[in-house]
């Protein structure tokens, strides 16, 4: 007996070697920025000057004092949680609406992803070409139907950048949501509930309680993709005009290639960081606990 | 299955749910699409009023694109193909033994899965600065290895998920076979998984693909000119020489035929993909 737990010992030891590789490169691929990060916050570095000196809590007071992080900050977090209510209510209603053809039709699933697959800075430069004010399909569109639109204009750039991350991902909430909407048919046929429940009361009682775990899920991964955002943005509008648009990713990309000012970048993503690890964190905690 | 009756209400219902899709399917598709068509059209048909549907399709904006001597837009292509199928292979050779050694041994399965898939949660722009500096002092600014490094960062995770997944599905008995014939684990693995997870490894292969690909920051960021990847070289079309739409449609259409191509044989794994972080502990 105690051989066997001494094999099995070994063997563990054995496979420890095979993480190895990973490990180190994750290390080195993850250890030097964190030191860079640690002291770049604290210390005054220039483009001219790479080393700097230490000078304290300096870097993070400007960055908090900044009205312009608050801006940016404000805006990510509206714009993460607008897409994900638009994203997540949107699939959810196609889920129920077309179900009946995707049980036996998989191919249509795969068209209604097919934006998932675009690179998101290409797909803001493909809205900019269908968008445009003067032979953009959509504005001209629109304009015979009496309706003058000028999505990129300052009135409507806010709504329209929106609209792009909806209309990119909602086919990603689409399609967890229509594989749980899948999974739950058949325990419920597995379980013969399907007698009497019928149509609105199936869906509000048996459907949306049971795909709850997945609704949860998506909501967490679109928030936090959505949160994030640069792409798309930067290549439409640069994060303006003026910082309309400007995210807290783009805040810092503007923040150390346009204004260089190194410290005050590396206080903002640090912040960053702490932030979004949180909301992981609370995140992970509220899955694992419903589930 | 539910087996439906075809009452007139049921075949009018489907119909409608066919109207739906193909509304949803078009409007969600509708930037891509209108890229290809203008891509074909002559200059004239690009700004003609109302917008022509039918029309003569022309090469020339590929031939501008792929020879226009101020933007290497040739160049561009090769450079994503060239990080993307490093970054990719990097990440397989760095995550299949792990994942063989986190789902049969359970080593790691505590920190490391955790820590890795919630990697790809965490906002890239954190990253960029540190890198910018680190592959300044080590020079691998502007260069396809840094941005195949940085590609492989970003396809760990989903490589590590659908590895682990795999394993965990792969009957034990293979391996104590191999173990009796006396096979090491390094045996083992090259021998008995590698040959075993040749599906799951193309399904990894596409989407790490895929990710490169499309990946925009860093390719932003950490190049200028020598290792440019598709999605920034193509922005050069809408700044530097103004908007020309027919170049740059074309542009875009070369940028994106690939992922599309590719994405339509891994979207069965597309989702499960994509939620490998946040929110799995």
């Amino acid at each position: 007996m105690s051989s066997v737990i001494a094999f099995e010992d070994r063997e563990r030891r054995e496979s420890r070697k095979l993480l190895v590789g990973l490990c180190i490169f994750l290390g080195v691929m993850l250890g030097f920025p964190v030191i860079v990060n640690l002291w770049y916050g604290f210390a005054d570095a220039s483009f001219e000057n790479l080393t700097g000196s230490f000078i304290g809590l300096e870097n993070y007071r400007d960055a908090l004092s900044n009205p312009k992080m608050w801006q940016a900050l404000g805006f990510s977090l509206r714009f993460a949680l607008i897409c994900t209510l638009f994203e997540v209510g949107i699939a959810l209603v196609l889920v129920f609406i077309l179900h009946p053809l995707l049980v036996t039709r998989p191919w249509l699933t795969a068209v209604l992803m097919l934006p998932m697959m675009v690179s998101p800075a290409l797909m803001g430069v493909m809205y900019r070409l269908i968008l445009n004010e003067f032979t953009g399909i959509v504005p001209v569109y629109l304009e015979m139907a009496g309706m003058a639109v000028n999505f990129l204009g300052r009135r409507s750039i806010y709504n329209t950048v929106v609209a792009i991350e909806v209309l990119q991902w909602t086919p990603f909430a689409f399609l967890i949501l229509a594989t749980a909407r899948q999974t739950v048919a058949y325990e419920i046929e597995e379980a013969g509930a399907v007698d009497g429940a019928t149509g609105w009361h199936a869906i509000f009682h048996i459907f949306l309680p049971l795909m709850r775990p997945a609704i949860v899920i998506v909501l967490f991964v679109r928030f936090i993709d959505s949160f994030r955002v640069f792409d798309h943005i930067y290549v439409l509008t640069g994060g303006g005009p003026g910082n309309l648009t400007t995210s807290i990713s783009i805040y810092i990309y503007k923040l150390f290639f346009v204004q260089r000012t190194i410290g005050e970048a590396v206080a903002v993503s640090t912040l960053l960081l702490v932030m979004s690890l949180t909301l992981i964190v609370l995140a992970m905690r509220l899955v694992v606990r419903r589930n | 299955m539910i087996v439906r009756r075809q009452s007139p209400l049921n075949i009018l219902a489907d119909s409608l749910r066919w109207v739906v899709f193909a509304v949803v399917a078009l409007v969600v598709n509708l930037p891509v699409l209108s890229t290809i068509l203008t891509s074909f059209k002559t200059d004239a048909d690009i700004n003609a009023y109302p917008p022509k549907w039918i029309f003569t399709p022309t090469l020339d904006h590929y031939r501008t694109v792929l020879t226009s001597p101020s933007v290497d837009y040739l160049h561009y292509v090769m450079n994503s193909i060239v990080i993307a199928v490093l970054g990719t292979i990097f990440a397989i050779v760095l995550t299949l033994p792990a994942a063989y050694a986190i789902a049969r041994y359970k080593v790691g399965a505590k920190w490391l899965l955790p820590i890795i898939t919630n990697l790809r949660a965490l906002p890239l722009i954190i990253f960029a600065i540190p890198f910018y500096f680190m592959f300044q002092t080590v020079g691998l600014l502007d260069t396809r290895l840094g941005l195949a490094l940085i590609s492989c960062i970003i396809n760990i995770p989903i490589a590590l998920v659908l590895f682990v997944g795999f394993v965990q599905d792969l009957p034990r008995d293979f391996d104590d076979a191999a173990k009796i014939d006396g096979a090491s684990m390094g045996q083992i693995l090259r021998h008995v998984v590698v040959p075993l997870s040749r599906p799951v490894m193309l399904a990894v292969f596409i989407l790490s693909f895929i990710y490169s690909w499309n990946e925009f920051l860093f390719g932003l960021i950490l190049t200028t000119k020598s290792a440019v990847p598709v999605t920034v070289g193509a922005t050069f079309f809408v700044t530097s020489r103004g908007i020309e739409w027919g170049p740059t449609a074309a542009a875009m259409t070369i940028g994106v035929l690939p992922p599309l191509i590719l994405g339509l044989f891994a979207y069965p794994y597309m989702g499960k993909s994509m939620l490998a972080g946040g929110v799995k502990g």
